[in-house]
């Protein structure tokens, strides 16, 4: 069992910055991060092997990743958290001579196998990752998240296809198109759910934003070098189907109105050989959600956020949140976020006091104010229709692409139990959300169904249980950890 | 081959060979396996219990859609392994469930 005086879990933006911050003020500080190189998802680097690769496009991340390389932290890479609990009696008294007592143990498992760590603050800052759609054929190889594809082009160094459809909603595609363009993909069309209006709009407010968002209408616009490379752009258009025996071969768009329900107009059937996704974000917050700390319903945030106080304290002495788990607004605002939760963890360790920490988070909290000021909007801008994308799953689309439960399957067993109050309940009736991805690529999807079924809302239905481990680990492995140092 | 190995604005490690379902393919050390399977053609990654083709969804550690076997290890993410000269790896099953 290790310990530390805090656990930073999630070394993209937020994670980073408190880090800094933390080691600079004499905290003991772990970051735990499950990539193989920090940076998250958004600042996610090359492997190490590769050189040469240009990180100019990221000077806010590059400055970021030189401040945590240079501060005074344990750092593990390739490490999961799969838990988050408070210590059981056993363990209190095995931590015994250790005062104050640690508040949270954290369930490690990396290379060198599982681990315990003993922390008396931990601050998630996990990220979020691309929102999930089901439609038929999306689970054939070749349909991808945008942020997955985006990845493989500026991480990895490698175009996933030859011939790319993207859709979605999120500006975020945009990006993932210039980037593709840039590394000579063919794109066979570009698919939005916003009208033309719509979409500029939002864009010249977004462009108002800091961060990856500001880059694009900074530049003199995509739609201007999606034209130049002649790829045919559809606003008002939806990806309907996927099409394809053993990968996909085509993509069906079809064409929505402003509140993205189906015009009527015939699908566009456009051959490809991959389909990106880019409807949105949803934050990560399987282990707020397992540690017991409330949760709110903020759809424009991307779904269930970790409700915090101005801290970024969550209610749960001992754990603060930061970054995309507290509500998706980019890079910059979750660097902030990092800065206030650091100086709030190391007022509860006393290693500041209040006035000092009042004095170093002024000028945090004003550039947070406008960061916040404009992410507001953007969200509200992108905020994806989730009935409508809910409703474009038909009765033989997988809804649980792990379990392989059908919208089908979904919707005859809500027609037959409709008094079924929460999601929980539908996951006990028709094995959604069981299986190793544990709920995360389909608690969405069936919120939305069960919310259409029942007429309740989103909010009303909550989110499914989290609970130990977060995700799949050698079970040979967790027998190692003493059985008493497991409390689930 | 439908994935492509970008080659501008960066460098390379020499290459290692690893072995994918008995056949033998050169791969960089560090890159991810998904990245090398990609390369190489493949695309289905595993086959889910119903036995439909699944290949990398997320390219990031959460969907377990890119599961393969490395070593005889099943359940491996290939998205989040790199890849390791003569290495062991089988498509096909994943031993997911």
């Amino acid at each position: 069992m290790e310990r530390a005086d805090v656990a930073v879990v999630g070394a993209g933006p937020a994670g980073l910055a408190a880090t800094v911050v933390l080691a600079e003020h004499g905290a003991d500080v772990v970051l735990v991060d499950e990539q193989a190189q920090s940076g998250g998802q958004i600042y996610r680097q090359p492997p190490e092997t590769f050189t040469g690769v240009a990180f100019a496009a990221h000077a806010h991340g590059a400055e970021l990743l030189a401040e945590a390389d240079a501060a005074a932290c344990r750092r593990l890479q390739r490490t999961l958290v799969w838990g988050l609990f408070e210590p059981d009696a056993a363990q209190e008294i095995a931590l015994n001579g250790s005062a104050p007592s640690p508040t949270w143990m954290l369930g490690l498992a990396g290379e060198a196998g599982i681990d315990l760590l003993a922390v008396r603050h931990v601050l998630v800052a996990a990220g979020a990752y691309d929102l999930p759609v089901a439609f038929p054929g999306w689970t054939l190889p070749g349909v991808m998240a945008a942020g997955g594809v985006q990845a493989f082009v500026k991480s990895q160094k490698l175009l996933p296809g030859r011939r790319f459809v993207l859709a979605g909603a999120h500006p975020l595609l945009l990006l993932v198109a210039d980037q593709l363009l840039a590394a000579g993909a063919e794109l066979a069309a570009v698919a939005l759910a916003q009208p033309r209006p719509g979409m500029t709009d939002a864009l010249a407010t977004a462009a108002r934003l800091r961060g990856r968002v500001a880059r694009l209408g900074a530049a003199g616009g995509p739609f201007l070098r999606l034209r130049r490379a002649r790829v045919p752009v559809l606003f008002s258009h939806v990806v309907a189907a996927a099409e394809g025996a053993e990968a996909v071969q085509a993509a069906h768009l079809r064409s929505i109105d402003s509140a993205w329900r189906p015009t009527g107009a015939p699908d566009v059937r456009v051959e490809c050989d991959t389909v990106a996704l880019g409807y949105g974000f949803v934050p990560s917050t399987e282990l707020t959600r397992q540690a017991g700390c409330v949760h709110g319903w903020r759809s424009s945030a991307g779904g269930w956020v970790t409700e915090h106080d101005e801290w970024q304290c969550a209610s749960e002495a001992g754990i603060s949140v930061a970054g995309e788990v507290s509500g998706v607004a980019g890079a910059e605002q979750a660097a902030e976020e990092g800065r206030v939760a650091a100086l709030g963890i190391l007022r509860d360790l006393g290693k500041l006091d209040e006035g000092e920490v009042a004095r170093l988070a002024a000028p945090v909290r004003r550039r947070l104010r406008r960061l916040r000021r404009f992410s507001a909007v953007v969200q509200e801008q992108f905020e994806p229709r989730r009935d409508a994308l809910a409703a474009l799953a038909d009765s033989s689309t997988i809804v649980c692409r792990c379990e392989e439960v059908t919208a089908g399957e979904l919707r005859s067993a809500l027609a037959t139990h409709p008094h079924l109050g929460d999601i929980d309940a539908v996951k006990q009736l028709t094995r959604v959300g069981m299986g190793p991805c544990q709920g995360r690529f389909c608690q969405l999807t069936v919120a939305a169904l069960t919310a259409q079924s029942t007429g309740r809302s989103i909010a009303e239905l909550g989110a499914f249980t989290a609970r130990p481990p977060a995700k799949p680990i050698k079970l040979g492995e967790l027998a190692d950890v003493e059985a008493g140092e497991m409390r689930a | 081959m439908t994935a492509t190995r970008i080659h501008d604005g960066v460098r390379r490690p020499a290459s290692v060979s690893i072995d994918v379902d008995g056949a033998r393919v050169d791969a960089y050390p560090g890159e991810s396996l998904a990245a090398a399977l990609l390369a190489t053609g493949v695309r289905a990654f595993r086959h889910s219990q119903s036995g439909k083709p699944r290949g990398p969804f997320c390219n990031m550690g959460v969907c377990f859609e890119c599961l393969v076997v490395v070593d005889g290890d099943a359940g491996v993410r290939a998205c989040m392994t790199p890849v390791r000269e003569g290495m062991r790896v089988e498509t096909g099953s994943g031993g997911a469930g």
